[in-house]
């Protein structure tokens, strides 16, 4: 923290910079700060298993398999392995308090790239670094980034009240205290009527408020989103957006957040970083220094809307072509 | 109509969650529905035991059968008082009744641990589910002549039959229950810190609870069954089989009617007291039956 306030981000980088010109810029900057989170040259691939037998073929998943490895399925009986790579050498690095959103088209890994940064999955190669040191892998799952999920995952067997207290259960936080914490964050996110109610009596919006919640009774270092408003109705997630903007003013918390929706990342971030599929790594990023709330139909955020467009146009042309 | 029901449900869902008053007045509601049912509950089986016995005492007013054979409700009636009063069928109760919380007991822990094992080794768990599935339809009076010779006519050879008889299912039940636990879950409550025993404690053991209930419920009244199958069969002169055997032995239909009654009763107890009870409060509480009323 202090490290940072005594050497301020000050390089910016520049709208729609590519991806070269983003590289060196950022080994300039190793020198003016030190992350919050550095995502370190991350690889990340998956290994399908497919098997053929009697000239009907069982494969785990289609999506990724290359006309010649169904080529070689057609023509081989035995099973074989192939492994499709996800993450391609992505690094990338947050500052404290930042809102990053990070946006691609669907299967371009940022599930994969946020699992591996809650270390709910390991990368192939490369490393997390927390404030300037190596995360240690081998630890006791860290509890510092805290998930949200697309489906709220909250647990159907405890109340909302129960929910939130939970990570604080798991680390034997004090009964009252555990209270405490919970009650604060659950008004936060103005559901302090709803603490005694089960989860299936609240709506897909109140989900993802306990859900919320849940993450900031733990109070984590990281906030990681992984498209957590996809599911909800646009009023909603209006209302959702908002309200995040509004924690994230009132907590200072790093957050990191994943979606598919243009709008939805360039509304929110300090930061849009484009995540694109044929390169398999980050392909440009906007920095947006419009303060929030953003005014959606403002005329800056258009021309950024456009360029960032741009972008994922050409990752769709590619994949067509290929 | 339809539309108006939607309302009314949306609004007690309201009651229930918007503030302290509105949780009260919604509990009371509750209580009243919940009262209100149980009294057509009563009156329902009050009026089927009513039609029963009618059409009991009409059959033997017939006499198609002797007297003997078709005793009447009446003389059922007696024989149960005569067999409360000289304690035989109390004992007979509480006999059968501790064979069977001992034997229920060590399925669950047996099948609980290996269902378990199943899940941690799932080589094991593969072989082992296709074994246990094969001897969850094995007729549990089959393990009669088995258990006979190898433990003998006393409380451990009918235990051993309790136990083979419902072991798998809990086994079984255990081991599908933890295998199906949302993996979300799993997921969100290790980025929370969760591992090890706290894991299983907090989450893999309450996440499975709704389906373990189901495989509970089936096992007990797969030892209830094998139970009184046992009693009759391996003979120690105690239980509600033995006295059901009795009957047998000396021609006394109305014994075996009491003694049928008995059975019919404490199965009819546990299954919709206990285990039905448990199964709705969990189910309500995750919401798995909103559309079931
Ligand atoms: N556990 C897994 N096993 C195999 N393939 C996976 C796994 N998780 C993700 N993938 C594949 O990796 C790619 C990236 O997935 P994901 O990170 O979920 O994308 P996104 O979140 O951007 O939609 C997809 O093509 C997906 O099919
Ligand atoms: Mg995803």
């Amino acid at each position: 923290m202090t490290l940072i306030e005594t050497s301020p981000y000050t390089n910016k980088i520049k709208n729609g910079s590519s991806h070269q010109e983003r590289q060196e810029q950022q080994k300039q900057e190793t020198l003016d700060f030190i992350p919050a989170l550095h995502v370190k040259d991350v690889y990340k691939s998956f290994d399908y298993k497919i098997s053929k037998n009697n000239g009907s073929s069982k494969i785990t998943n289609y999506d990724h398999i290359s006309s010649e490895q169904q080529q070689l399925l057609s023509n081989s009986t035995r099973s074989f392995r192939t492994s499709h790579e996800v993450l391609n050498g992505v690094d990338l690095k947050i500052r404290e308090g930042e809102f990053v959103t990070i946006v691609g088209p669907s299967g371009c890994g940022k599930s994969t790239l946020l699992n591996i940064i809650a270390e709910l999955d390991k990368p192939d190669s490369g490393s997390l670094l927390i404030r300037g040191t190596v995360n240690d892998i081998n630890n006791a799952l860290s509890t510092k980034r805290i998930m949200i999920f697309q489906e709220s995952a909250l647990f159907p067997w405890l109340n909302v009240q129960e929910n939130v207290e939970f990570g604080l259960r798991i680390a034997k936080v004090h009964k009252e205290r555990r209270r405490q914490i919970a009650d604060k964050y659950i008004e936060m996110v103005g559901l302090s009527k709803f603490s005694e109610s089960l989860v299936y009596q609240l709506s897909g919006g109140m989900k993802q408020r306990v859900a919320i919640a849940r993450a900031l009774a733990i109070e984590p270092e990281v906030l990681l989103m992984d498209e957590p408003f996809a599911a909800l109705d646009v009023q909603t997630r209006d209302l959702l957006h908002e309200e995040l903007v509004g924690i994230h003013k009132t907590t200072g918390k790093t957050i990191l957040f994943v979606t598919h929706n243009i709008n939805e990342a360039i509304l929110l971030g300090d930061r849009v970083i484009v995540l694109s599929s044929v390169l398999k790594d980050i392909k440009k990023e906007f920095q947006i220094d419009i303060p929030r709330p953003r005014d959606p139909e403002s005329p800056e955020l258009y021309e950024i809307k456009k360029q960032v467009l741009r972008e994922f146009e050409g990752d769709l042309q590619i994949a067509k072509r290929k | 109509m339809l539309k108006e029901n939607d309302n009314d449900n949306s609004a007690a869902t309201l009651a229930t969650t918007s503030s302290g008053a509105g949780k009260r007045s919604s509990l009371r509601n509750e209580g009243r529905k919940k009262y209100r049912f149980d009294t057509t509950d009563v009156a329902n089986v009050a009026l089927f035991l009513a039609v029963f016995v009618g059409l009991w005492q009409l059959v033997t007013l017939l006499e198609l059968w002797p007297k003997t054979l078709l005793p009447p409700p009446a003389q059922v009636a007696i024989s149960i008082s005569e067999l409360i009063t000289n304690n035989s069928l109390i004992i007979g109760i509480a006999t059968s009744l501790w064979r069977l919380a001992a034997g229920f007991a060590i399925s669950i822990a047996v099948g609980g641990v290996v269902g378990l094992a199943m899940v941690k080794f799932q080589g094991f768990g593969k072989t082992m589910s296709s074994f246990a599935v094969g001897l969850l339809t094995f007729p549990s009076i089959a393990w009669i002549p088995f258990s006979i010779l190898l433990i003998g006519f006393n409380d451990f050879g009918i235990l051993f039959v309790v136990v083979m008889a419902s072991v798998f299912s809990v086994m079984i039940s255990t081991y599908g229950a933890i295998r199906n636990v949302p993996l979300i879950y799993i997921r969100a409550s290790k980025n929370m810190g969760a591992h090890g025993f706290a894991l299983f404690r907090h989450v893999m053991i309450p996440a499975a609870t709704p389906s373990l209930i189901g495989g509970i419920r089936q096992a007990w009244s797969f030892a209830w069954h094998a139970l009184i199958g046992a009693e009759m069969l391996i003979t120690t002169l105690s239980g509600l089989g033995y006295i059901l055997a009795v009957g047998r032995e000396f021609n006394d239909m109305s014994q075996i009617i009491a003694v049928m009654i008995t059975i019919f009763a404490i199965g009819l107890l546990f299954d919709r007291i206990i285990f039905l009870r448990l199964e709705e409060k969990v189910r309500s509480r995750w919401g798995l039956n909103q559309h079931a009323e």
